[in-house]
């Protein structure tokens, strides 16, 4: 093969690609969103066919944690601060928008650590902050109960839904040829999963999210898999080392531990969540404020489940663009910009 | 919600960095990050910043490249 060693090269690599048709899982959201931003998917080889996997946090919030905070809203009287795109995530019963036209306070903020901050400065209101995302946002999370300790405050607490990628990444490890590894996940927990899951086969390229890194680990991922041997390749270095954040690592494990989550659309992967450890109940929005037990998901139509393991794509939903739109999301995977429904629907992704 | 942006430390005290991200200031936490000094830039996620950034994306693909073909 005739070297490769910039952009041009690569996207022709990438446009004129005749070998045997590979899959390549992007598990990150913003990956998926990036690379449809970017127009990537237009030029790409048919026989190359990216999956948009279940890195997007909003996508995989099960319907009954919405539940949990529209209850902490209404019923018990919370403010609920969150990122905003978990706002239109419909529930079972309805959404946190739904609750705000209520009469139920849910609040935008930028950081966990800002809620704490918010919560600080407004005694009277019990604060909850709606605690969702992978190992890259997760140590934020930790930070703000670190925080709460510290200014000796006892209005704020964390709604966990926090998961954690190992789990998902054996869970489909048959929907795909490798995967498009979430940077910033590991910069976190660095590379060594990678490694070991490439000893048992399962190949992957970490990416970045400039155009010129994800053309870069993509060409990557097809010259690698033409060559018929698992792999894995840190294609961003500049942010992701082998050690990733010990920091990071550290304060995590201080204040949590492995739970068994609910995907939604996937279900039960064992131990790919985070929760509060028992010592730190006080900071733990379901103890401290005795939620009861939601039920899990009803049935809406929606095809999510499928989408994020890759058997469809978003316009192969019955309900896509015609009942489920952004305006008017049936599920998670359109509401959020890193949903796949989402960034198809909106860069008009027929591909 | 997962946007990570990178910015440049214009100063540190108490574990909170003052940051600029194209244009905007921004306080976040920098407990994370040891030795964080101005002019460092750095990578932020939900306002906190989970790492330090080397180099530009150009030499590192360059790198990449010639590093994984045979
Ligand atoms: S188009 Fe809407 S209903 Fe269909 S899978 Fe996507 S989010 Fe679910």
């Amino acid at each position: 093969m005739t070297s490769i060693t910039d952009t041009s090269d690569l996207k022709k690599y990438l446009e004129t690609y005749d070998g045997p048709e590979v899959r390549i899982m992007e598990v990150c959201g913003t990956h998926t969103h990036e690379i449809f931003r970017q127009g990537i998917r237009n030029f790409l080889s048919p026989k190359i066919n990216l999956i948009s996997g279940p890195g997007c946090p909003v996508c995989v919030t099960p319907a009954s944690y919405i539940d949990e905070a529209v209850y902490l809203a209404l019923e018990k009287g919370c403010t609920i601060t969150t990122f905003g795109d978990l706002v239109r995530v419909p529930g079972n019963v309805k959404s946190l928008q739904q609750a705000r036209a209520e009469g139920g306070k849910v609040k935008v903020v930028y950081s966990p650590i800002d809620a704490e901050k918010y919560a600080k400065d407004h005694p009277e209101e019990q604060v909850v902050f709606l605690s969702v995302g992978f190992e890259t946002t997760t140590p934020s999370d930790v930070i703000s109960v670190q925080n709460a300790i510290k200014d000796k405050i006892n209005n704020f607490a964390l709604l966990t839904a926090n998961k954690t990628m190992p789990g998902a990444y054996e869970a489909m490890a048959s929907s795909t040829d490798a995967y498009l590894y979430p940077g910033h996940v590991h910069a976190i927990i660095g590379t060594q999963l990678c490694k070991d899951m490439a000893e048992r086969g399962v190949s992957g390229t970490i990416a970045g999210f400039t155009g010129e890194e994800l053309l870069t680990a993509l060409g990557i991922t097809v010259m690698k898999l033409a060559e018929g041997k698992p792999f894995f390749v840190n294609a961003y270095p500049r942010v992701v080392t082998d050690a990733g954040s010990p920091a990071a690592c550290a304060i995590v494990d201080k204040y949590l531990k492995p739970c068994d989550a609910e995907w939604r659309g996937i279900g039960m992967i064992p131990g790919s969540g985070v929760e509060l450890k028992d010592e730190y109940a006080d900071y733990d929005a379901r103890k401290k404020h005795s939620i009861p037990k939601m039920e899990y998901e009803k049935k809406t139509g929606c095809k999510c489940g499928n989408v994020l393991q890759g058997q469809i794509k978003p316009n192969q939903c019955p309900l896509f663009g015609k009942v489920c739109n952004p305006d008017h999301p049936v599920g998670a995977c359109m509401v959020s910009d890193e949903g796949a429904c989402s960034a198809f629907y909106m860069y008009g992704g027929q591909s | 919600m997962c946007v990570g942006l990178s910015a440049k430390v214009i100063s540190v005290k108490d574990g909170v960095a003052m940051v600029d991200c194209t244009g905007a200031k921004r306080e976040i936490s920098a407990e994370l990050l040891d030795n964080l000094e101005p002019g460092d830039y750095v990578m932020v996620h939900a306002g906190c910043a989970i790492a330090k950034i080397t180099d530009d994306d150009k030499s590192e693909s360059e790198k990449v490249l010639k590093e994984n073909q045979a």
